[in-house]
This record gives C-alpha cells, sequence and structure tokens, in this order.
C-alpha cells in the first residue's frame, strides 16, 4: 500500500495534551500518522480497534495517560483490559505483535509525542507487514 | 429474493391462521414489557406490505430463531427462516439490530473474508494431542480460539472445549486434522442478515475443505453443525462430507464407562437443548446418550427437549432485559431440578447463561456449575483411564 495508515488514539487530558504541544512547537511527524481523541482511554472497545485493522490500518498506537495520572482515575486500568484483549484477538487475526501497542505520554510532553510516533513507526517498518 | 412478498411466499406466511400460539410461546414476547409484539403482528405487518412497522419491531432484531414458534404453528409458517430473510432485506434499508460487544464479532468476521489473511489460531493445541494430516475427520473449532481472551471473565471453558475435544477423539483412535486457517462459520452473520460476508467465509472454507481428503467434519459448536450441514448447501454449495456434532461422534461409539470408581462421583446433571442442536437438527438423543453413558445421572429441566427454552441471545444482536429475563428464568429451572451441573453443547449458551450468573443480586438463586458436554466427557475419562492420560490432561491444562 503506498500510503500506510497508523490511527492514533489519544485520550483528551494527557496524550492530546502532548500532540497539541508537539503541534504548538512545529515538531515534525510522519504524515502517515492519524490522531484520533477520545475523552478517555478506557472508553475505547476491542471493537473499534478492529475496525481501524479492518479499514487498512497498518497499526494502531494507543497513548494514555501516564501510571497514576489518569483523569477519571480507573481509565488506566480499563485500557490495560480493553488492550489486553484486541492484543489477543489482533494476534489470532495473524497481525504482527508491534502492530499495536499500548503506550502513554504526559501533558506537554511534545517532544515524547513524536518520539513514541516514530518509535512505533520505526517498528512496523523494521519487517514487510500486512496492509 | 430478498423481496417481502418472496419470503412470505417461501416461508408460507399467508397460512398464518392468527391463533396465537407462537406468541404464546415465544420467549422473547413474555419478556418483551415495553412494547406490544409476537410474532403474529410481526406475520401481520409483513402480510399487510408494512416493511416499515416490521423492521422497527423491537422482536424483529431480538428474535431468537430458536424455532420454538415454528415447532408449534400448525400452520407449518417458518417463522425463523421468515425472519432471517427479512433482515438480509432489512440491511439493504440500511438497518441493523443493537450493537453489541462493540460489534468486534462482526469484524473479525468481515476480516476474514480476506482469503489471504493468515491467522495463528492454533496457540491451544498442546503436544500430548495426536493429529494426522490424512485423517479422515476434520475437526472444526469455529471460534472459540477467538471467544476465549473475550469471554474468560466470566469462566467460560473456552479452549478447553477444543483441548478436550481432541483428547477424547484420540481416546477413540482417531486422530484428527484442525485447519491452520478455517474461518468463522459464518452462522451469526447469516443470521443477522449479512449474506455477502456468510458466502465469502463459506467460500473459503469449503476451498479449505476440500483441499484435505477428509470425509467428515466434527465440531464441539451446535451452531457449526447447522451451518455446515445446512446452509453450506443452501447458500454456497455442497462440500460433500458428513457433519457431525461430537456428541454424536461419540454416540455412535456407543462410549461407555459403567465401571464404579472412586474418581468418579455420580453427579446429577441437567442438559440444555441448545436450539440449534435441537429444534434446527432434531438432535436430541446423541448428547444425552452420552451423559449417560459417562455415568452420570441425567435429570431433565421442567421444559426439555423440542420445548427447551434458548439460552437468551443469538447471533449477537439485542442483549438487555429481555435475554437477562429468559436467562434467568431458565437458571432457575435447572437449578430447580436440584442438579448440581447444567450440561450444554453450546458455546454460546455458556457465554449468555454464565454472563447472566454475573448478577451480584441474584447470586446463589442462580448459581450452578454450567459445563460443556466436551470437556465433562474429558474430565470422566481422565478420572478412569489410564495414568498416563491422566497426567497428560493434567499438563495440558491451559
Amino acid at each position: 500500500m503506498a500510503d500506510p495508515k497508523i490511527i492514533v488514539f489519544t485520550c483528551n487530558w494527557n496524550a492530546y495534551n502532548g500532540l497539541e504541544t508537539a503541534g504548538a512547537k512545529h515538531l515534525g511527524y510522519s504524515p502517515a500518522v492519524i490522531p484520533l481523541k477520545v475523552m478517555c482511554l478506557g472508553q475505547i472497545s476491542p471493537g473499534i480497534i478492529l475496525k481501524a485493522f479492518e479499514n487498512g490500518a497498518k497499526g494502531v498506537l494507543l497513548l494514555g495517560c501516564p501510571p497514576q495520572a489518569c483523569h477519571f482515575e480507573f481509565g488506566n486500568r480499563r485500557a490495560e483490559e480493553v488492550y489486553a484483549e484486541a492484543k489477543s484477538l489482533t494476534m489470532l487475526l495473524g497481525y504482527r505483535e508491534d502492530q499495536f501497542r499500548l503506550d502513554w505520554l504526559a501533558a506537554g510532553d511534545g517532544q515524547g509525542f513524536v518520539d513514541k510516533v516514530e518509535y512505533f513507526m520505526a517498528g512496523l517498518s523494521g519487517r514487510k507487514g500486512r496492509s | 429474493m430478498n423481496i417481502l412478498q418472496d419470503l412470505i411466499k417461501e416461508n408460507r406466511v399467508w397460512y398464518c391462521l392468527d391463533c396465537g400460539k407462537c406468541s404464546s410461546i415465544c420467549p422473547i414476547t413474555r419478556w418483551e414489557t415495553r412494547q406490544h409484539t409476537g410474532p403474529r403482528l410481526l406475520v401481520e405487518k409483513s402480510i399487510q406490505g408494512r416493511g416499515d412497522d416490521l423492521m422497527d419491531d423491537p422482536l424483529f432484531w431480538a428474535c431468537l430463531t430458536c424455532k420454538r414458534c415454528t415447532e408449534i404453528c400448525p400452520s407449518g409458517v417458518n417463522f425463523s427462516e421468515f425472519v432471517r430473510g427479512a433482515r438480509n432485506l432489512a440491511r439493504s434499508f440500511n438497518r441493523t439490530g443493537d450493537c453489541t460487544h462493540s460489534e468486534m464479532i462482526q469484524t473479525w468476521g468481515r476480516m476474514m473474508t480476506n482469503p489471504d489473511m493468515r491467522q495463528s489460531r492454533l496457540t491451544w493445541v498442546r503436544e500430548d494431542m495426536k493429529f494426522s494430516e490424512d485423517s479422515d475427520t476434520i475437526y472444526f473449532v469455529g471460534c472459540i480460539p477467538y471467544f476465549d481472551p473475550l469471554f474468560a471473565k466470566i469462566g467460560m471453558e473456552g479452549v478447553k472445549i477444543a483441548q478436550a475435544a481432541v483428547r477424547v477423539m484420540n481416546h477413540l483412535g482417531i486422530k484428527p486434522q484442525v485447519l491452520a486457517d478455517e474461518r468463522c462459520c459464518g452462522h451469526d452473520q447469516l443470521w443477522e442478515g449479512d449474506v455477502e460476508t456468510f458466502q465469502a467465509l463459506a467460500r473459503i472454507n469449503i476451498e479449505r475443505f476440500k483441499a484435505t481428503n477428509a470425509k467428515r467434519i466434527v465440531t464441539t459448536c451446535s451452531e457449526c453443525v447447522r451451518t455446515l450441514k445446512l446452509d453450506y448447501p443452501q447458500y454456497v454449495g455442497g462440500h460433500g462430507m458428513e457433519v457431525l456434532h461430537l456428541s454424536e461422534l461419540l454416540a455412535q461409539h456407543g462410549l461407555s464407562i459403567s465401571e464404579p470408581s472412586d474418581d468418579l462421583p455420580t453427579t446429577r446433571v441437567t442438559y440444555q437443548d441448545p436450539c440449534r442442536l435441537g429444534r434446527h437438527l432434531g438432535i436430541y438423543d446423541a448428547p444425552r446418550q452420552v451423559i449417560e453413558g459417562i455415568g452420570l445421572e441425567l435429570v431433565e429441566m421442567e421444559r426439555n427437549r423440542a420445548s427447551s427454552q434458548c439460552c437468551g441471545t443469538s447471533c449477537w444482536r439485542a442483549c438487555g432485559q429481555v435475554s437477562k429475563g429468559i436467562q434467568v428464568e431458565r437458571l432457575q429451572e435447572a437449578k430447580a431440578t436440584g442438579a448440581e451441573t447444567l450440561v450444554t453443547t453450546c458455546l454460546k449458551c455458556q457465554i449468555h447463561l454464565k454472563c447472566a450468573q454475573n448478577d451480584p443480586i441474584l447470586g446463589e438463586k442462580i448459581a450452578i456449575e454450567i459445563r460443556d458436554l466436551t470437556t465433562l466427557v474429558a474430565e470422566r475419562l481422565t478420572a478412569l483411564s489410564t495414568k498416563e492420560f491422566h497426567e497428560e490432561v493434567a499438563i495440558g491444562d491451559r
């Protein structure tokens, strides 16, 4: 596929703020990245992640709040549960380990956003994956 | 097809006498308290050509297609098949049922229609299991590996069922083959009206079946049996293979454990007839023979065999107070028999009934162990058989 799509789900409170900071500082990152903001990462469900892959995403990255810093207190825990379920499903469906990851990002960490996204993409392009 | 008039003709809907037997027996109608509904009303709406009304009816997507009404209908109206066809029609008007489980089950079904997909679905296989690539028997695993991570939290047996099935077949001297890249059988897609996805899945599966030398397909899922046996030939084309539920295979082999053993207490169990295996295929005796064959005492629930009650949800469309009501009532019925275990032969029955048991208020009132027949058989064989078999099963236990 000429134009690989990477879906990055960011939570509203920390990770999205990091993304905005990256924008404000004019930090560049790959145009393949499509960020999607959700109020809390614990809100999304395995079905949404599978739909991203179904619609041709090459990778899905979940960016939430740092440990103990969830705006809703339990969102992080919920996100980990969703991640575990969705991970089992993507592995069964034949996607590679590095095509789907969960990570966190502190508010205001623009450089961190760029680094994490670039690191994820490097993992994807390391080997030939499913499109 | 795909026109309401044709569906009405095809499924004998014209013959409705308006007697209301279906509505009095329908599990949904009994629990749907928000709005008046019933199969008879749906039939009336469709005959009058009120397609919109029909598709907006709460029963339309909630219908379990359990065939209870079809069984009892004196005019032979095939309501279940009519609903199936009408749901396909509804999809062309962009209507679908409730979104449950974030649609992930439908999504992976659609993803599987990609013929190039390479799944890694055999992680449940253990070293002690014997397979043979030129076996005449295929063990069709179905969605078990996919449901396992999702429903482990409610105590669903998951891949243990597949593991037990292979061990039981090995015990009978059958070394089955499992397909590394089989697809979902498409049952849920077909019954929720997504015929296109169903056909795509079926074509891939049939192609995989034909690439083997097998003569029969054995599964542990009631829905897979129905779909492979009846719907593949009807919608896609025959595969020329015999399709058996594992309980039928065990009954054919006359599996029996008669010698008494200390390891083998006689447990009282009751059996939930899955609608697909029972009313759809008429297989009532085989699972019962197996239960008695492995030395368990079978007590029947008040409603059993052809009048058995469904587990409350089908094809992942609609789940709510109606489903819960059906499930709780069924669990209470099972408990009233005095049995310690409720045995079923359908994965979905187990998922739905176990989910209902999570109710913290009802708790003990509906608490009864729910097991798949396959794991129960493997457990009994383990307790009886050689020590070697015993150890193998213990090691293989996830």
